[in-house]
């Protein structure tokens, strides 16, 4: 199962948007992703998804960043995601510019520093234990 | 202007959970709030990579002792549609039934907070009496009052015999007198209507700049309902419950409206039982990515994940119905009374520990 999204660049973000905005759409969510790294040094990046409602239907708009990269605040366009993006920006470590209201990383006051900016290692399924074999501790 | 900065929150006696307003006021009148959250928040979608898809569901459900039932459900929905697994109709009808005894339960609550709320306490009580009875087919059917563990991948743990079922629908429908009583006094009473009418308006266009969902939204008369064209819906006679006055009184009404629409679904769902079994056979891993709409108590829910083939999802994020409503309360708040404050609050049912999941 896959979904269908519009991949942009960065900096067509606000335009395409403005777009949705434009028709009535309901910002539904943003939400990210940390990326696998193909290889151990690597810099990881980060996969934003937004979603809009139209009459019911999902769209997305999908771009992806690196860490320190800049990203246009669309609270501007929809007011509600400022609170999108001070979540991104506290779990992510993906900086918004513009936000209409900034909580400048004091939102949820995480311990632990973007706690998801870090791509979950890939766990293989662990073997089936056989009946009646006694399992190591 | 001089203005003051009141803190509103986190311990408040109408907020059941942890959120907190700074307050900027000019005399008795906001002028600006600051939400603030964070005091709860637990980080439980980080735990998706480190768990067996199928055992997360048991973490999804402990998201929130209210909609429990609902977050289990939404994530099982999200991973089957990542399996492309065909739910059987009989597992299809007994999350309905319980997804709509959930409904009627977290109203009841609020009902119950917002009479608290605005100082009627015996209102308060006997509505959570009430309350009391759903909790108990809970028990009864389930085990558990506040976490049920009855939804998994691919279906439901445990059946529901028809004769409880038929049992559970002739309780609720003697439920409906008592029902009625308590809410002609929300929707009648001199005092409540005096709190709660013509407070915190939401106009349609408002409503929907701000992105609100839930009964919020049908409050201001946007007949958005995730349930309309959902499959486990499909064929059952029910429509959306919206008002066009957008202000508390009408959020007020949508719920009550909405407890007894949802015992209707049930009654409906409860005649026509399927005799297909409770859950389909779950072979594979979740490969691939998924949006799941579920349509909460307090609104619509979003639930995502993504797997790689393998048994621990690579992410699963869910927007809550309170996250998509809060900043809604930012603009709300604007222009009223201090003591009107803890009303508008309430009136969007805000769920914190939904939101701080």
């Amino acid at each position: 199962m896959s979904i269908d999204f519009t991949q942009l660049a960065a900096q067509e973000l606000l335009a395409r948007v403005q777009e949705h905005s434009a028709t009535g759409s309901r910002l539904v969510q943003i939400s990210a992703v940390a990326l696998p790294v193909a290889a151990a040094g690597d810099t990881p990046s980060i996969e934003l998804t937004y979603s809009f409602d139209k009459d019911g239907a999902l769209r997305h708009l999908r771009l992806t960043a690196a860490p320190g990269d800049k990203i246009a605040s669309i609270s501007g366009v929809y007011f509600p995601a400022f609170l999108y993006e001070n979540e991104l920006h506290e779990q992510f470590g993906v900086h918004f510019e513009g936000m209409v209201l900034d909580f400048k990383g004091s939102l949820y006051k995480t311990a632990v520093r973007v706690p998801f900016a870090v791509a979950a290692p890939v766990r293989k399924t662990p073997p089936a234990v056989n009946p009646g074999e006694p399992q190591a501790k | 202007m001089k203005t003051t900065i009141i803190p509103l929150g986190p311990q408040h006696p109408v907020l059941p959970e942890p959120l907190s307003f700074d307050l900027v006021m000019d005399n008795e009148r906001v002028l600006e709030a600051i939400p603030s959250i964070g005091f709860i928040h637990r980080g439980l979608e980080l735990l998706a990579p480190k768990r067996d898809f199928e055992e997360f569901v048991m973490i999804a459900e402990r998201i929130c002792g209210i909609c429990s039932f609902m977050h289990g459900m939404g994530f099982c929905s999200a991973v089957e549609d990542t399996l492309a697994l065909p739910l059987p109709k009989r597992a299809a009808q007994l999350r309905v039934i319980l997804a709509e005894l959930s409904r009627v339960h977290s109203h009841l609550l609020w009902l119950g907070l917002a009479a608290d709320a605005f100082g009627f306490e015996n209102l308060f009580m006997q509505t959570w009496r009430l309350r009391e009875d759903v909790l108990d087919i809970f028990e009864e059917t389930t085990g558990g009052r506040v976490i049920f563990n009855i939804v998994k991948v691919g279906g439901m743990r445990k059946d529901i015999d028809d004769a409880t079922l038929a049992r559970i629908a002739a309780k609720l429908e003697s439920m409906r007198p008592q029902l009625k009583q308590i809410t002609d006094i929300f929707l009648n009473d001199y005092t409540v209507k005096n709190r709660l009418a013509g407070l915190a308006v939401l106009t349609t266009a408002q409503a929907k700049e701000l992105c609100v969902v839930g009964p919020m939204l049908r409050a201001s008369g946007v007949a958005s309902d995730q349930r309309v064209g959902s499959p486990l819906y499909a064929g059952l006679d029910w429509q959306v419950a919206t008002e066009p006055d957008g202000d508390c009184y009408a959020r007020c009404r949508v719920r009550v409206r909405e407890i007894f629409q949802s015992i209707n679904i049930i009654s409906q769902v409860a005649r026509g039982m399927a005799a297909d079994g409770i859950a389909a056979k779950v072979t594979g891993a979740p490969n691939g990515e998924s949006f799941f709409r579920a349509e909460q108590p307090r609104g619509e829910a979003v639930y995502y994940v993504r797997g790689n083939g393998t048994r621990f999802l690579e992410r699963f994020r869910v927007r809550t119905p309170t996250f998509a409503n809060v900043p809604a309360v930012v603009k709300l708040l604007k222009g009223v009374e201090l003591a009107d404050v803890p009303t508008i609050i309430l009136t969007i049912d805000p769920c914190i520990s939904c939101m701080e999941r």
